[in-house]
Order: structure tokens, then C-alpha cells, then sequence
């Protein structure tokens, strides 16, 4: 005789009870500060301005046509690229860099050195933006900067201006950025790395590797999994470069530094204009919400299995 | 006998219901809400709250936002319907919220006031008023921005002030290349500003750098009656040119466009900046203490505008009634403004704050006395500008010699801006057109344009937003 199947969850709800009520609180923090706010997104199909009288005015997809091929057009779909390419660079430098690092710094012999590179490499992360900002205009002053002091000793003629160039402030931003959370993101690599057997690496140099050769066949293929999960986890919040964006942008550089989330701040909050300051968000929501799923969907082609 | 008693007591009746009808009940408390020219927590508020209440037995109630958040949390209060009885607006969120209709209109209210006659320069109200009524009054002039230069290098040079262009730009070359005070001109930023067009949404764009600027206004104004798109017409190609030519030869700050304008500010304390445009008045005091810190010999002096320019006095910003408490806006009226323009103890109040804490009064005179938050200085504000007041009274103050003479400098080479009356629609495209115009503005100075190829871009990326909103403006 079989049982019924509500039986059975509700036994096994029952039996669990305590995890549940440990999960509990996780769920309703959840609920409240990430699922109850997407109610918001309403918004986007809206007509709500600081100056709407009557509350939202249900407008359906006008704001999307607005962005998409109205008058704002220009300015969203230059956002949009400024977005895609500066979030896929930062995405790709973060993922190699940080892997580099965690190799180099798994490879340092001395503990103490070690946990010394790692705290010095760490503290940056926890500086807010308007720090590290402040830090790199002074750094890069044309006036008198370090770095254009440098140049001018190894002889160049003109400072560079490199926060106001255009071919430049990519480059820098990307800098910056890495200098500020490359050391952060070691950290899940060198926890994954001390989960991979010393065995390995005993059986490896008996058959003769090299340290370089333990890397790439024992290290790396132990590690590819973590690195893929990371992908994928920053993947989905990639499109959400603000503050560093807003704390290093001026006048000279909107062409290439203007992001969606600054558009869709600019728009939202200095105008005034809700409905279509979530309506960008919620754009950007959208096109993270396909890289991630396309990215597994590769990654199950390839490898057989999904991460998310 | 009896039906003419029944008649006059009837009589009386109906008068004294009429009268309670139309009197001013006392509010309760009155919600507020300022920026950062109401003094801020750290320096006192608490105390001006507790003044109020003393004097007029009302809470003031505040929403005060830190300054540079204040329109967006005024936008904010709007949209979730916690909406102020008072609040303080400037220049295009003043028009924005008129416009919208969702400010009182007390132009009744101001006629019949008591303050009325003692308006200084009814000029400021009129500069207020849109299509000829007031949906806000302002407690101060708008006042403006004035050309600070190092006094003590003008001395040292044995140079005047400059009272052409080709003189302006000779004192900054000599500022540069023979620094009396020993700064190489590598070292030496001879005109400093915080960016090449003025980003605050409550002044006008070309309100610093005036020198240069001259007679061009990137904004829109009126031509014969007509609004145009200052930055399409020929002068402004002069101011570009100018502001180029200065740039390249290393006449303007190099990080003029990264500056914010706290970091032009402390550029000029260290003592490295020749020439200034900053806020008449009070800021000339501010300026020279801080000066003094680092360079104890520096002097801050306000010069007259060269004979190509003038200053720009702003549309003051306002104090408005929100419509949401239209019902209570004369009592609101009555013990707020006419408080606060009283021109006795309610204006001492919002001019000079609490006795004893704000100011002391010797000889029958008032003083300042140390600031709250930094006593090495003195208060110099609670609410009201002392010196700029809107309306004349006696206000037993004689200001520093260093700020009435800065304010006589300004007010005697200014001219008045009016406000721009934008269409709700046309509203939503101004930020991003100025935007685009900052862009253009800084492309061209830092020489990646030529004028001529800028002005030209400029023309093609916002012709679908100029084309709109001079449309409207036009129309009107």
C-alpha cells in the first residue's frame, strides 16, 4: 500500500522542523527586502512624476518607446553600450585577475607573507568609492599628480588629463576598479584551493611536474567549477556599476561613462521622473537576467550540468 | 422693544461668526522643509526650533535634508504624498511645482500683507512672480556671484583692478609668470571655478567665469520678445573661443572640469588661485578667514565687473505653501511670513537667530557670536541673509566692512536674471539638453573640438530638444 504524497511532505516538513524554523528568518528577510519590492516594477508601465497629483497614471510600454526610439533614445542607447562594455571588461579582467592572484598568492611559501599580501591586497575593498575617487583624481592630477609628475621625469612634454579623455577614462576606470576588489575576489578561489588533496600535487611531482605544470593540469581543472559558479553569481549583477561610474564621471567623458544606472539615476531622482527611472532599471534587470541564463545554458552545453 | 434686542443680538452673532470665519486659527506646529541654508543640526537648529517655539508658541516641524540631496528628497516628499505645509524652492523646481499646480498662489495673501510696504526692490518679487502671480516669497534677494582676486598680488604687482578683458587676462598672465609670492606658474592657478558651466539647478549656467562669458548665455532667454537658445547664437562662439584661447595657454584651472565646488573652494584657501567667481556677501568673509589660515597675508578683494561684462543676480529662491494645505495657507501666511518680515522680533529670530546662543547684543547693537560647530568663527546666518533681507527694517546690525563692501560690488555691477517658464514637458528635457551643452561646452575649451565643428554637433544632437521646448516657450 503506497502513501499519499501530502502525508509524506507534510512528515518530512514535520521531521525538518527545525531547519525550517532556522530558514525561517532568511525567507521573510527575503521576502520583505528582495521580493516585495519588485511590486515596484509596476512603476515602469507607469506615468509617476514628483509632480503627478493623482498617483501612477497606467500608460503600458510609452516609457519603453520613449527609451527605445523617442526623444531619450541617444542618451539610452549609449548608456546601454557604455554599460555592456564596461561591465563585460571589468567582468572578464576581475575573473582573470583574481584567479592570477589566488595562484601567486597559493604558490608564496611564507604564511606570514602570505596573510600580509592578502590583508594588503583586502583593505581597499572596504574604502567607499568617494574615497578611492578622491584618492585617484589627486593621483592622476594633471597639475600635480604623481603619475604625470613620473612621466614628466622620464621626459614627457604634456600631462595627461586622464579622468577627462575619452581614451583614457575606460582604460583607468577598469584600472581603478581592479585595484579597489581584485583582492576581494581572490577570496573564494583560495578557499576552493584548499579544498583540491595534496596527493594530487605528491602524485604529480613523482611523475615529474613542475610547479607551473602542477598549476595547469591539477590547480586550474580543480578550480574551473568555482570559477564558473563566480561567473555566473557576478554575472547576474554585472549591469550594476553605479557609484564607481558617478564618482569618476565628468563632463568630457559622458560619451563613454554614461551607464544605465546613472541614466536611470539622473533620470529617476535629479528629474523627478519615477516611471521612467524604473523603466531603465528594469531594462538592465531584463538584460541581466538573459546573460545569466544564457551563460548556464552554454555552460550545461559544454559541461553537461547547470549551476543555477 | 424686544424684536430690535433679538435683531442686534442677532446682529452681533452673525459678526462675531463672520469674524471667526475669516480669522487665522494659530497652527499647532507648521512642517518645514529646508536645505542646508537653514543651519544644519551640528550648528544649532535645535536652538532656532526652540526660538520659534519661545516666540510663537508653534512647533517648527523640519524636513532638512543635507543640502546638496535637497530637491531630490523635495521630489521625493511629492511623490509619497508627505508633503510639507512650507518648503523653500529655487529657480526651475520653483517653476516646476507652480506650474504643476501645487503651490498656493499668494498673490492675495501678499498685497494685503504688512510686509508689503517695506519691500526694498520690488523688483525681486516681480522676478518671482509667474504669468503675474506669486506661488512663493522670497525672504532674500537671490544675490549672485562676484569676481574675487588676490588683493595682496594685485599690491605686490602694482597692478589695478582689471576693468577690461585684454586687462583681466594681463593680471592673470602676470598672477602666472611673476607671482609676487614666489609660486612657480607651474604652482600657480590663476582663474579656478567648479567646471566651465555651473551645474546648480538654482542658479543660471553662465553665473561663474564671467569674464569670460561676457554678453553669451548658453540658456534660453528672450531676444525681442522671443525665446531663443543662447547657445546657438553667434556671442557665444566669442565666449568659447575666449575660454579656449585662456585654457590652452594655462589661464584656467587645468582640472576645472573634475573640480567640485568644495575643491575649487579649498584650491583657492591654499593660496594657489589668483582669481575666484564666488557667492557675493558673506562668502567674502568666509573666504578671506580661510585664506588667512594658510596664507596669513592674503587678501580676498571683490572687483568691479570688467567693462564686457556684468554679474548675474539669480530669481531669489522662494518660500511656498504647498496646495495640499491650501485651506490653512492665511494662517500659514500670517505666522510664518508675516513672522518672519516683521521686521522685529520674528526677523531677528530668522536674521540672527537665538539670543545667546546666535548673537548678544552690546550697546544696543548685535554681534555674532562663535559658531556652534567651528568656534574659531562666527555665526554668520540662521535663516536670512543679514545683509540681503527682502524688505527694510531696523535690524540693529552693522555687517563686517568686508561683506557690505563685496554686496555693494556686486549690486552695482549685476544684472537680474528672470526665470525661465517652462512647460512641465519641456521641464523634463532641460536637465539632459544641459547635459549635452556641458559636454560641447567642455569638448571645445579643452580644444577636441574646434568651435565651429562643436557648435555644429551641438546644433545636430539637440535640435529634437531645442525644437520642443522653444516650441512651447513660444507659444506662450
Amino acid at each position: 500500500m503506497t502513501q499519499r504524497p501530502t502525508r509524506n511532505l507534510g512528515r518530512k516538513l514535520y521531521a525538518d522542523r527545525m531547519y525550517y524554523l532556522m530558514f525561517l528568518p532568511v525567507m521573510v528577510f527575503a521576502l520583505v527586502f528582495s521580493y516585495a519590492p519588485m511590486a515596484g516594477v509596476a512603476l515602469a508601465f507607469t506615468k509617476f512624476k514628483s509632480t503627478s497629483v493623482d498617483g501612477p497614471e497606467w500608460i503600458g510600454f510609452d516609457n519603453f518607446e520613449n527609451l527605445f526610439v523617442g526623444i531619450k533614445s541617444d542618451l539610452f542607447w549609449g548608456s546601454f553600450a557604455n554599460t555592456i562594455t564596461l561591465s563585460v571588461a571589468n567582468l572578464v579582467l576581475a575573473t582573470i585577475l583574481s584567479v592570477v592572484i589566488a595562484l601567486l598568492l597559493n604558490e608564496l611559501v611564507s604564511r606570514k607573507g602570505r596573510s600580509f599580501i592578502q590583508t594588503v591586497i583586502y583593505l581597499p575593498h572596504f574604502m567607499s568609492w568617494v574615497v578611492v575617487a578622491s584618492i585617484f583624481t589627486i593621483v592622476l592630477s594633471p597639475s600635480d599628480g604623481f603619475i604625470n609628475n613620473l612621466l614628466k621625469g622620464l621626459g614627457a612634454k604634456d600631462s595627461i588629463y586622464f579622468l577627462a579623455d575619452e581614451g583614457w577614462w575606460t582604460p583607468v576606470y577598469l584600472f581603478i576598479n581592479r585595484w579597489k576588489e581584485t583582492g576581494w575576489g581572490t577570496i573564494i578561489y583560495l578557499a576552493a584551493l584548499t579544498t583540491i588533496s595534496p596527493e594530487q600535487y605528491e602524485a604529480a611531482m613523482v611523475d615529474g611536474a613542475g610547479r607551473f605544470r602542477q598549476m595547469l593540469v591539477i590547480t586550474l581543472p580543480a578550480l574551473s567549477t568555482t570559477i564558473l559558479i563566480v561567473f555566473i553569481l557576478n554575472l547576474g549583477k554585472v549591469l550594476n556599476i553605479f557609484e564607481s561610474v558617478f564618482v569618476l564621471q565628468n563632463p568630457l567623458v559622458y560619451d563613454t561613462s554614461d551607464v544605465l544606472t546613472t541614466f536611470a539615476y539622473r533620470v529617476g531622482f535629479k528629474d523627478g521622473n519615477y516611471a521612467l527611472g524604473t523603466a531603465i532599471d528594469l531594462f538592465k534587470s531584463f538584460i541581466g537576467l538573459i546573460l545569466v541564463l544564457s551563460t548556464d545554458a552554454i555552460n550545461r552545453k559544454i559541461r553537461g550540468s547547470s549551476v543555477l | 422693544m424686544t424684536r430690535s434686542r433679538f435683531v442686534a443680538a442677532f446682529g452681533v452673532l452673525l459678526m462675531l461668526s463672520t469674524m471667526a470665519a475669516f480669522a487665522q486659527t494659530k497652527p499647532k506646529s507648521i512642517k518645514l522643509m529646508v536645505d542646508g541654508t537653514f543651519q544644519v543640526k551640528e550648528n544649532g537648529e535645535q536652538a532656532l526650533v526652540d526660538g520659534f517655539k519661545a516666540l510663537s508658541g508653534i512647533d517648527l516641524v523640519l524636513n532638512h535634508p543635507i543640502h546638496n540631496e535637497y530637491y531630490t528628497k523635495v521630489d521625493l516628499a511629492f511623490a509619497t504624498g508627505d508633503i510639507p505645509e512650507i518648503l523653500l524652492l529655487g529657480g526651475n523646481n520653483y517653476i516646476k511645482y507652480a506650474q504643476a499646480g501645487m503651490l498656493v498662489d499668494v498673490t492675495d495673501l501678499y498685497n494685503k500683507s504688512a510686509f508689503k510696504k517695506n519691500i526694498k526692490d520690488p523688483g525681486v518679487i516681480e522676478a518671482v512672480k509667474l504669468k503675474g502671480k506669486l506661488y512663493g516669497i522670497p525672504l532674500e534677494r537671490g544675490n549672485g556671484t562676484v569676481t574675487y582676486v588676490r588683493g595682496d598680488w594685485l599690491e605686490k604687482l602694482g597692478l589695478k583692478a582689471p576693468a577690461t578683458y585684454a586687462e583681466f587676462l594681463d593680471m592673470l598672465r602676470a598672477f602666472k609668470n611673476k607671482n609676487p609670492d614666489g609660486l612657480t606658474p607651474d604652482q600657480v592657478i590663476p582663474i579656478t571655478a567648479a567646471g566651465l558651466v555651473n551645474s546648480d539647478p538654482s542658479a543660471p549656467m553662465d553665473m561663474y567665469l564671467r569674464e569670460f562669458y561676457q554678453d553669451a548665455n548658453p540658456d534660453f532667454f528672450q531676444v525681442a520678445g522671443k525665446w531663443v537658445d543662447g547657445f546657438s547664437l553667434p556671442n557665444m562662439e566669442g565666449a568659447l573661443d575666449r575660454m579656449r584661447l585662456a585654457y590652452s595657454e594655462g589661464l584656467i584651472d587645468k582640472e576645472i572640469i573634475t573640480n567640485k565646488t568644495s575643491t575649487a573652494r579649498d584650491k583657492w584657501n591654499s593660496g594657489k588661485v589668483g582669481v575666484f567667481n564666488y557667492w557675493a556677501g558673506q562668502w567674502n568673509q568666509n573666504l578671506q578667514l580661510n585664506l588667512a589660515a594658510n596664507v596669513p597675508q592674503g587678501k580676498v578683494t571683490p572687483i568691479p565687473a570688467i567693462k564686457e561684462a556684468k554679474y548675474i543676480e539669480r530669481p531669489a529662491t522662494v518660500y511656498a505653501i504647498t496646495q495640499k494645505n491650501a485651506k490653512n495657507a492665511p494662517s500659514l501666511f500670517k505666522y510664518w511670513y508675516e513672522f518672519v518680515l516683521d521686521g522685529g522680533k520674528g526677523q531677528t529670530w530668522a536674521s540672527f537667530g537665538t539670543e545667546g546662543i546666535f548673537h548678544k547684543v552690546v550697546d544696543g547693537k548685535l554681534q555674532w557670536l562663535p559658531s556652534i560647530q567651528d568656534p574659531k568663527k562666527p555665526f554668520t546666518k540662521a535663516i536670512i541673509t543679514a545683509e540681503t533681507p527682502v524688505n527694510k527694517w531696523n535690524s540693529r546690525y552693522d555687517a563686517p566692512e568686508l561683506i557690505d563692501k563685496s554686496l555693494a560690488v556686486f549690486q552695482a555691477n549685476s544684472v537680474a536674471y528672470g526665470l525661465i517658464p517652462f512647460s512641465e514637458e519641456a521641464m523634463e528635457l532641460v536637465p539632459d539638453l544641459n547635459q549635452i551643452r556641458t559636454k560641447y561646452v567642455s569638448k571645445i575649451v579643452f580644444g577636441e573640438l574646434s568651435v565651429k565643428d562643436g557648435l555644429a554637433a551641438y546644433a545636430k544632437e539637440t535640435a529634437k530638444y531645442t525644437r520642443i521646448i522653444l516650441k512651447e516657450l513660444n507659444s506662450k
